[in-house]
């Protein structure tokens, strides 16, 4: 049997009841890997001697009839942002090349207590800036669904990585799209929690009003087990929200009946490809049809959002990037006249176009006499953005939306153009600008049979509102569609 | 307006090849005529009073780690300590 196409959620079951090994799986998934990363190229680092010896650990403890976790012995890919101790993190920069954290991050040491089995270190854009991991330094992730095409970014090899089987599930963060939008190209299922509901501390911070990082998985059970073993309250992030979790699993509801859904009609505007349109109006039309009421409503200030999210992740990121001087840890160049020599061409070395391209745009909309006109007018209608959100979820439960204006693109198509770049993030920004967590879950495929994803918004904590939704749509739909490799 | 790429670059401590000037110069002028277009906004206080931060003691909680570990990724260390250029003649 090919364990690596079997959801989390079943392969849980089997590890519990003893029918297959925590080795019997980690093994098959890493035949899996060698057999199509050549293909897929979705990951930095693998970590396959860990992997088995820790697998053999979890079916140790299981034979000696501990009580184990639901996630305990399955196969997880981590984002490469994330840091893992002893496991080298590169956030695929030159930069970050050799750099091999001293510390777990909080989501880390949460899933070892849970027993997870690390696969290795998925590529994704460099820093987490770009919209189709195409800005990493070490390689470029293929779409599975069709290898000439991108996976979507900023967490790429995560979603590619699920997508092909290469891992059971995945960690990404997402700062403006970065789990939802790969997901949705690659036909998987990524959350976006709530800003507060899973700590940041060991993300390597990119923006940090903005970044969260959230689970991957092909199922929303897989999505919403993972999730639950991640979220929480911890000191050592100090906007991290002190409050108690469900268990989102155990209380899963396949049911949308009286659930009221708001379809915002300023994200079926211009930009938005006819097919992804149709297919979101399709399954909202589902979700009607087993009882969910849906009315049109209105977010005007959308059409800024992108404005505000390039304004504001950018000065955020040129701040948390001053850390990288060539001093403390990372790259530093080679020659250099003196202290500030060594700077400048430690980072015009260390970081690729696209990091410098928001660096300076950072430095830019916060420099005297831009401030006011650039920063501070961004930051007023990220204000606005979310009352906008406030008012609409006094209406409507959820919000529904496409992820994504259109299907993934060739790999080189808008490298050159960071402005058709930048605007394939124009859905998912400004959730992220308010703060609200939102769900892709797979909705349909175009001509070329591309995946399409729905994406389901929601009031701040309300996550289980948003994985009903989304599983009664999958059971409705069937689900994933796995991709011919 | 005008984008004075070399001198954004000094304050941002990178350092653009003269080759590579003109294409920074006009994706940055793109990005900037895209971000700009946003509405007047009526001023108000940007802190968030339902989400204040909590913050830690100011209270080192050491033992954790060993001086070698946090230096282990240091490009340049001597006798445990960092080791830049010469700031001062």
């Amino acid at each position: 049997m090919e364990l690596y196409n079997l959801s989390g959620y079943e392969l849980s079951k089997k590890l519990e009841s003893k029918e297959i090994s925590s080795k019997e799986l980690t093994e098959d998934v890493f035949e899996r890997i060698e057999s199509v990363e050549g293909k897929v190229d979705a990951y930095v680092t693998l970590d396959k001697e860990n992997a088995l010896k820790k697998a053999a650990e979890v079916d140790e403890k299981r034979a000696s009839g501990e009580k184990l976790s639901r996630l305990a012995g399955l196969p997880v890919g981590i984002k490469d942002n994330i840091s893992t101790r002893n496991l080298r993190t590169t956030c695929s920069s030159k930069m970050l090349e050799n750099y091999i954290p001293p510390f777990n991050a909080t989501v880390m040491d949460k899933l070892n207590g849970e027993d997870i089995v690390i696969t290795g270190k998925l590529n994704m854009d460099e820093f987490a800036m770009g919209s189709s991991t195409e800005t990493s330094y070490f390689k470029k992730t293929k779409n599975p669904f069709d290898e000439t095409r991108i996976p979507g970014g900023s967490s790429g090899g995560s979603a590619a990585a699920v997508s092909a089987g290469e891992a059971i599930m995945a960690l990404g963060s997402d700062t403006g799209g970065s789990i939802r939008q790969p997901a949705s190209y690659c036909g998987v299922v990524g959350l976006k929690p709530t800003y507060g509901a899973v700590s940041r501390f060991g993300l390597v911070a990119f923006a940090s009003s903005l970044d969260q990082i959230g689970p991957i998985g092909r199922t929303v059970k897989d999505t919403a087990m993972l999730y639950s073993a991640i979220c929480g309250f911890d000191k050592m992030d100090a906007t991290s929200k002190n409050m108690s979790h469900p268990d989102y699993l155990v209380n899963l509801k396949s049911d949308v009946k009286g659930l009221r859904i708001g379809v915002p009609k300023e994200y079926f505007s211009k930009g938005i490809d006819e097919n992804v349109k149709s297919a979101v109006l399709s399954a909202v039309k589902v979700l009607e049809q087993n009882g969910a009421v849906v009315k049109e409503v209105s977010l005007p200030s959308t059409e800024y959002a992108l404005n505000a999210y390039y304004i504001i992740s950018s000065a955020e990121a040129s701040s948390n990037l001053a850390r990288y001087d060539g001093v403390k840890y990372g790259y530093r160049a080679k020659d250099y006249d003196d202290l500030t020599d060594m700077y400048e061409k430690t980072r015009s070395e260390g970081f690729g176009d696209e990091v410098k391209r928001r660096i300076m745009l950072g430095t830019f909309v916060l420099s005297s006499g831009y401030y006011d006109a650039y920063y501070k007018k961004a930051r007023l209608l990220q204000r606005r953005i979310s009352k906008e959100f406030c008012d609409v979820f006094k209406e409507v439960d959820l919000l529904a939306a496409p992820t994504v204006p259109s299907t993934a693109f060739k790999i080189g198509e808008n490298i050159d153009n960071p402005l058709k770049m930048y605007a394939t993030d124009v859905c998912t920004v400004t959730i992220n600008i308010a703060g609200l967590p939102a769900i892709s879950v797979p909705c349909g495929y175009d001509e070329a049979g591309l995946p399409i994803g729905l994406q389901l918004i929601s009031d701040k904590f309300n996550e289980q509102t948003l994985l009903n939704t989304a599983e009664c749509y999958e059971n409705i739909m069937g689900g994933f569609k796995r991709p011919v490799l | 307006m005008g984008i004075d790429i070399k001198h954004i670059a000094k304050l941002s401590r990178l350092y653009i090849e003269d080759e590579k000037v003109e294409k920074f110069e006009s994706d940055m002028l793109g990005i900037v005529q895209m971000v700009e277009n946003l509405p007047d906004v009526e001023d108000e206080p940007l802190l968030d009073p339902a989400n204040p931060m909590t913050l830690r003691e100011d209270k080192a909680e050491g033992g954790k780690y060993s001086r070698d570990e946090l230096t282990r990724n240091a490009p340049h260390v001597t006798a445990g300590c960092l080791v830049v250029p010469k700031t001062v003649e």
